[in-house]
């Protein structure tokens, strides 16, 4: 697998994770510190069905998505629901989804021991990368990623914009009160934005053995590259995420990548997330409400001397 | 259609409203007049749902209203309009309007949109732009809309001319009464341009710090020997 082809499969994940993670912010305004785990939860169902049935990692997709849904708003009724009932505020919910993504990383790496055990080989640490094959000259997985990505966007362009439970939610994100008075059931809203948002970061964690090795802790290394991806596209923007993803996905892997090539140092390549956490930084100090909070007619203006 | 016993209500523990007795009568314009902080948003609030009552009760078509969710009165045909943010802003016109006949079926929605279109035909054009690009009237025509979309029998209007032209406030004003008179809808309305909203109502009341001060004909209020003390927040 080429440098650029494998920095454009993770692009697609990484646009995936943060479009999920830009969605339940915006309309629960929970920053979910698990969405990392949800991910790697998608990597172990993939990884299961594999081994314990022969099932090929593209074909379970489906079976990822619909069991990372239902984590993913199981976690909202269970855990972030109540919170928000009571009033707790953003730093009490970071906090609760920082747990949840411990307490969800404990039982992984249980879950490997057992699945290691049943099916007598090691499950701490797998890649599907072996699985890869070329399709018109180019690793079928980069194909199956892109096609991913493009069938969720056309998916949530339709879900959003043609139909009523779309304008529903895009209403309730808006204004939550108005909503109501209106008759929409704000809550289904919310507990439909965090099915989706796990499901789709269960989907890319499917996906993501193809291009890196897993292990359970994986998911606490990848969501520094979601957090950044999102603040990149200004957090509470679904096209910005997008974006975000391409720009935090393409900067990490090709910027560690030239660093390695240029100093004659691969161990650099291990520290492709310092990348993520710079742009983290710069984000926030150049443009904190990220590229959906720049002024662009007005750059634009700068930029041709007007 | 309406009524109110001894309500009293605030937020949280700021205590607004002071036994307010208020009654609202079917197809008849009531308005509730007084100065800046006499309680007249929180009394509309209070009746929606959207207020802490601590006493008293709200009354619907002789059924006890007062612990009923906010959405379960849309339901009934009691429809809110707040002062500002009234209106989806990143929704377009069209959008705003199906939003509001969300508990509605397909046909239906259609028909109650045509009939909203039909009291504000000025919307008609204005289908697929952004409900943020409209001006302030236009917003309020939207909003008043989408009330009616959702089949509302009493309209409560909390200071729908506030920031408009006098051109614009005038129309809205003319719209309201048309409401009345065309359709037969009931409006409790609260209003800034004290002078004007009396003109059209039936029936008014007077609130100041809380209280009821006047209650009775519209016209009966603009004639009071004491009105300008009011208006002015002095009993």
């Amino acid at each position: 697998m080429g440098v650029v082809e494998g920095a454009l499969i993770y692009s697609n994940l990484l646009a995936l994770l943060a479009l999920g993670l830009t969605l339940t912010y915006m309309t629960t305004a929970v920053p979910n510190f698990a969405q990392g785990s949800f991910a790697v939860f998608g990597s172990y169902i993939a990884l299961t069905l594999l081994r314990l049935f022969g099932i090929h990692p593209y074909k379970s997709l489906p079976i990822a998505f619909v069991l990372g849904g239902l984590l993913g708003a199981g976690s909202y009724l269970l855990i972030l629901k109540p919170l928000i009932r009571r009033g707790a505020n953003v730093v009490t919910l970071m906090i609760a989804t920082l747990a949840l993504d411990l307490i969800l990383l404990g039982f992984r790496g249980i879950y490997a021991g057992i699945l290691g055990k049943i099916t007598r080989q090691p499950c701490e640490m797998f890649m599907f990368s072996y699985l890869v094959k070329p399709v018109f000259g180019v690793p079928d997985i980069l194909l199956v990623s892109s096609l991913v990505i493009v069938l969720t966007l056309l998916g949530l362009f339709f879900l959003l914009y043609k139909t009523k439970f779309g304008i529903a939610l895009r209403a309730s994100v808006e204004n939550p009160m108005l909503s109501e008075i209106m008759g929409v059931d704000v809550e289904k809203t919310r507990l439909f934005s965090w099915f989706l948002s796990g499901a789709l970061a269960s989907m890319a964690g499917v996906l993501l053995p193809f291009k890196q090795e897993i292990v359970p802790a994986t998911a606490e290394l990848v969501i520094v590259s979601i957090f950044a991806s999102s603040i990149v596209g200004g957090l509470s923007s679904i096209a910005g995420a997008i974006l975000g993803g391409y720009i935090v996905g393409m900067s990490e892997s090709l910027i560690t990548y030239y660093l390695s090539v240029v100093t004659g140092n691969a161990g650099l390549l291990v520290y492709g997330k310092v990348v993520s956490l710079v742009i983290i930084v710069v984000t926030l100090l150049v443009a904190p409400r990220g590229l959906a909070g720049i002024r662009w007619r007005k750059v634009i203006r700068w930029r041709s001397g007007r | 259609m309406l009524r109110t016993e001894k309500l009293n209500a605030g937020y949280g523990e700021l205590h607004i409203l002071f036994d307010v007795d208020a009654k609202v009568n079917e197809k008849e314009i009531t308005c509730v007049v007084g100065p800046n902080g006499s309680g007249k948003s929180t009394l509309l609030k209070a009746i929606f749902g959207l207020a802490t009552i601590y006493s008293g009760k709200v009354v619907f078509r002789n059924e006890d209203i007062t612990k009923t969710p906010p959405h379960e009165k849309t339901k009934m045909g009691i429809a809110y309009l707040p002062q500002t943010d009234n209106v989806f802003v990143n929704l377009t016109v069209e959008e705003n309007l199906k939003i509001a006949g969300y508990t509605l079926d397909k046909e239906e929605l259609k028909d109650r949109i045509d009939f909203a279109l039909e009291v504000f035909p000025e919307l008609k054009y204005q289908m697929k732009r952004k409900a943020g690009t409209l001006s302030g009237g236009e917003r309020q025509f939207l909003a008043i809309a989408t009330a009616l979309v959702r089949k509302a029998e009493l309209l409560m209007l909390d200071e729908p001319t506030a920031q408009l032209s006098p051109k614009f406030a005038e129309v809205i004003f003319q719209k309201v009464v048309d409401l009345r008179d065309k359709y037969g809808l009931t409006i409790l309305l609260v209003e800034q341009n004290v002078k004007r909203a009396l003109e059209i109502s039936d029936r008014a009341y007077m609130l100041i710090s809380g209280r009821v001060v006047f209650e009775g004909k519209a016209e009966d209020l603009m004639h009071h020997e004491k009105f300008e003390r009011f208006c002015i927040g002095l009993q």
